[in-house]
């Protein structure tokens, strides 16, 4: 698909998301209420819950999104997943070389089982009444979630850029809305400056932070070695450390999300991401400190802030109209995969 | 509730798509005996019994699905439920529950008391029934990576005469045990850097250290450390204590997915303080029935706790077994 060349201005439409920390929090205690009571079966309707409500509240251009996952079907999966991981489990208790054939067993099963947990979220995805799915071959999904992977250890993670390229491109040139492609143009270029700075900020800052604090430290210890107040300030290094390494990967977050969706198209629509680097930061720092202060109660109002945040930096710039998109047609898909990917807490999509 | 209050709405005006392509079409709906019906951009009518209405919210769109996909999204949440209401449509009580204060309240006290009560009682319950169903071969493996562990750091070979060592073995091994199993187990003698200290671990060791032997009175003395420590091994107390502290930790990153390194390793640790009280009582009542049983003045383990009770504050030994003068009164009181 090529560019409207010959159209007007594209008109830009934010994501807006109308959900409230405290009424998710009601949504997520009920749901954990049950939850534990009946052992955990009920957590996939309470999946399918949280799902329903977080879609609906999301809106672009007008309109919001709908889950439509059914809940026995990832009962299901969750529980084919517990099986597997139990068996695996137990079979590395057995003997090594059961557990050995029983890793083995799972590493070629679990690629297939991520392609389609990536069918089921987007093929229970919709928008104005017309799905979302995705396409891709299981030859392609063994590509991407196997054998790179595991070729990427041998270079010792110098792929890694190349390869997260190559995963989102997989994810988003397969993904599509209705009969609609969706394209990805970023370059395997972008993802390498953007780990090499998020590589070249983080060693930056700690070999300052090394020879400056530790060094002022150090100097002071060795010349009154008994001195209580010195222990304060060993502290203080150590959490200066923790604290940059919590400011710098917000960062890479940032501008990797930023990297992708600024390249990521739906036939002329273009999507647009702008998080900021400082805004990450506070929102990650404060729902942490608020999480552990009031012992996970703060929990859900994280979430809904840092999901409310993350969308709605993101917007679409639409050439022409919305209303030309074309329903594909229906296909079942299992929902094994997404119960899996679920249990193992593979969260691909960014 | 009545056929009359149903016509008495004015229609609702709601967005309307139809399933086959993106196009929206704006339409009004308005019910009437049972029958919902749509017009503008579209007409179409469709009995209320084959509507599906999603669960209420306020903050999310409410929508009306139809039997072929088509959907209807209705802006005006208030007016709607008044429709609903009218037309007798009554929300779950799962949703009454999510959309109350009131509901999440009760929820929130119900659910720590869930949590408290399995931990307190679901989760003993189960660990002991595995600590007692895993193969020995696997708790030997636990233990024997610790006795590794704690042989590099903390731990020197044992300072007393092999010949002391092999007295008090089959002094130990001479004495009967209460109840008809046997747990095969093994004395070790080690040198420590952190005091007098004795424990057991799943391999079947139990640890002795020289500090812990030159402080007792006599060795009917060490005889009910020993008969203490083979009572944590035959109740599999480590073994248990692993499972429980695993399971809390793990349920706890289950539920705070998001931030679990941080917050899934402070409550196993905060819990655990409060889980070794109950068992140190049990293997003392276990010292106390083989003591007994071989004739050993129940004195001897109570001189166990005056000696340790009048050590330092802050031996390892101690802040891991509860106060001494409580547990002297329980030997003393078994005696009579
Ligand atoms: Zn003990």
């Amino acid at each position: 698909m090529d560019f409207d060349t010959n159209n007007t201005m594209p008109k830009r439409e934010a994501i807006t998301f109308s959900a409230t920390g405290s009424e998710y929090f009601r949504i997520w205690i009920v749901n954990l209420l049950l939850s534990i009571v009946t052992l955990g079966i009920y957590s996939a309707w309470a999946k399918v819950r949280r799902n329903r409500y977080f879609y609906s509240s999301t809106h672009l251009a007008g309109s919001s999104f709908e889950y439509h996952g059914n809940a026995v079907a990832i009962l299901k999966g969750r529980i084919a997943a517990v099986v597997l991981i139990g068996g695996y489990n137990i079979a590395l208790r057995v003997s090594p070389i059961v557990g050995l054939l029983m890793f083995v067993l799972l590493a070629a099963i679990l690629p297939w089982l991520v392609w389609k947990s990536l069918q089921f979220k987007l093929y229970n995805t919709s928008y104005r009444g017309i799905r979302f799915g995705f396409g891709g071959s299981a030859k392609e999904a063994y590509k991407y979630f196997l054998w790179l992977p595991i070729l990427n250890t041998f270079t010792l993670g110098l792929m890694t850029p190349f390869l997260h390229q190559r995963l989102k491109r997989f994810q988003h040139t397969q993904s599509r809305f209705g009969t609609s492609q969706f394209s990805f143009d970023a370059t395997v270029g972008s993802f390498y400056k953007t780990y090499l700075l998020f590589f070249a900020l983080l060693l930056g800052g700690l070999l300052v932070l090394i020879f400056v604090v530790f060094g002022s430290v150090f100097a002071s210890f060795a010349a009154h070695a008994n001195d209580a107040t010195k222990v304060g300030s060993l502290m203080f290094a150590i959490g200066a450390l923790y604290l940059w390494a919590f400011t710098v990967l917000p960062l890479f977050l940032t501008m990797i999300q930023n990297l992708i969706w600024n390249h990521t198209r739906l036939q002329q629509h273009q999507f647009q991401s702008q998080l900021t680097w400082g805004r990450t930061t506070f929102i990650m720092l404060t729902n942490l400190l608020g999480v552990v202060v009031t012992l996970g109660l703060f929990a859900p109002f994280a979430h809904v802030r840092w999901l409310k945040y993350r969308l709605e930096a993101t917007s679409m710039l639409v050439h022409g109209s919305l209303d030309e998109f074309v329903a594909a047609t229906g296909q079942q898909v299992s929902a094994t995969g997404e119960g899996m990917a679920d249990l193992l807490d593979f969260d691909l999509s960014m | 509730m009545n056929a009359n209050t149903q016509e008495s709405h004015a229609p609702l005006a709601g967005r309307y798509f139809d399933g086959h392509s993106s196009r929206l079409y704006h339409v009004t709906l308005s019910v009437r005996d049972g029958v919902a019906m749509l017009a503008g951009d579209i007409e179409r009518s469709c009995p209320l019994g084959e509507l599906h209405v999603s669960e209420r919210s306020s903050h999310a769109v409410r929508k009306v699905s139809f039997p072929d996909g088509a959907y209807l999204e209705i802006a005006d949440q208030a007016a709607f439920n008044n429709v609903l209401h009218d037309t007798g449509h009554r929300d779950g009580w799962v949703v009454r529950l999510q959309q109350s204060w009131r509901g999440a309240l009760l929820a929130t006290v119900a659910t720590v008391l869930a949590l408290w009560l399995s931990y307190q009682y679901l989760l003993p319950l189960v660990a002991k029934g595995l600590a007692y169903a895993i193969p020995q071969s696997v708790e030997r493996q636990l233990g024997q990576g610790v006795l590794d562990f704690l042989d590099g750091h903390v731990f020197e070979a044992s300072k007393l005469a092999g010949t002391r060592q092999q007295a008090l073995r089959n002094q130990f091994a001479r004495l009967a045990t209460p109840g008809d199993s046997t747990l095969e187990h093994r004395i070790v003698f080690r040198k420590s850097k952190i005091g007098p200290n004795a424990f057991a671990l799943p391999s079947g060791d139990i640890v002795l250290t020289d500090e812990m032997v030159e402080l007792m009175p006599d060795d009917d003395a060490i005889m009910g450390v020993l008969a203490h420590e083979l009572g944590h091994l035959q109740q599999r107390h480590l073994t248990r204590r692993i499972i429980q502290t695993s399971a809390v930790g793990a349920g706890a990153a289950l539920l705070f997915g998001d931030v679990s390194t941080v917050v899934a390793t402070v409550p196993p640790l905060l819990l655990d303080l409060k889980y070794s009280r109950d068992v140190e009582r049990d293997a003392d009542d276990y010292a106390i029935a083989m003591l007994r049983q071989n004739g050993i003045a129940l004195e001897h383990l109570a001189q166990v706790f005056v000696a340790l009770g009048k050590l330092d504050q802050g031996t390892p030994y101690l802040s891991s077994h509860p106060a001494s003068t409580e547990r002297i009164a329980r030997i003393r009181a078994a005696q009579r």
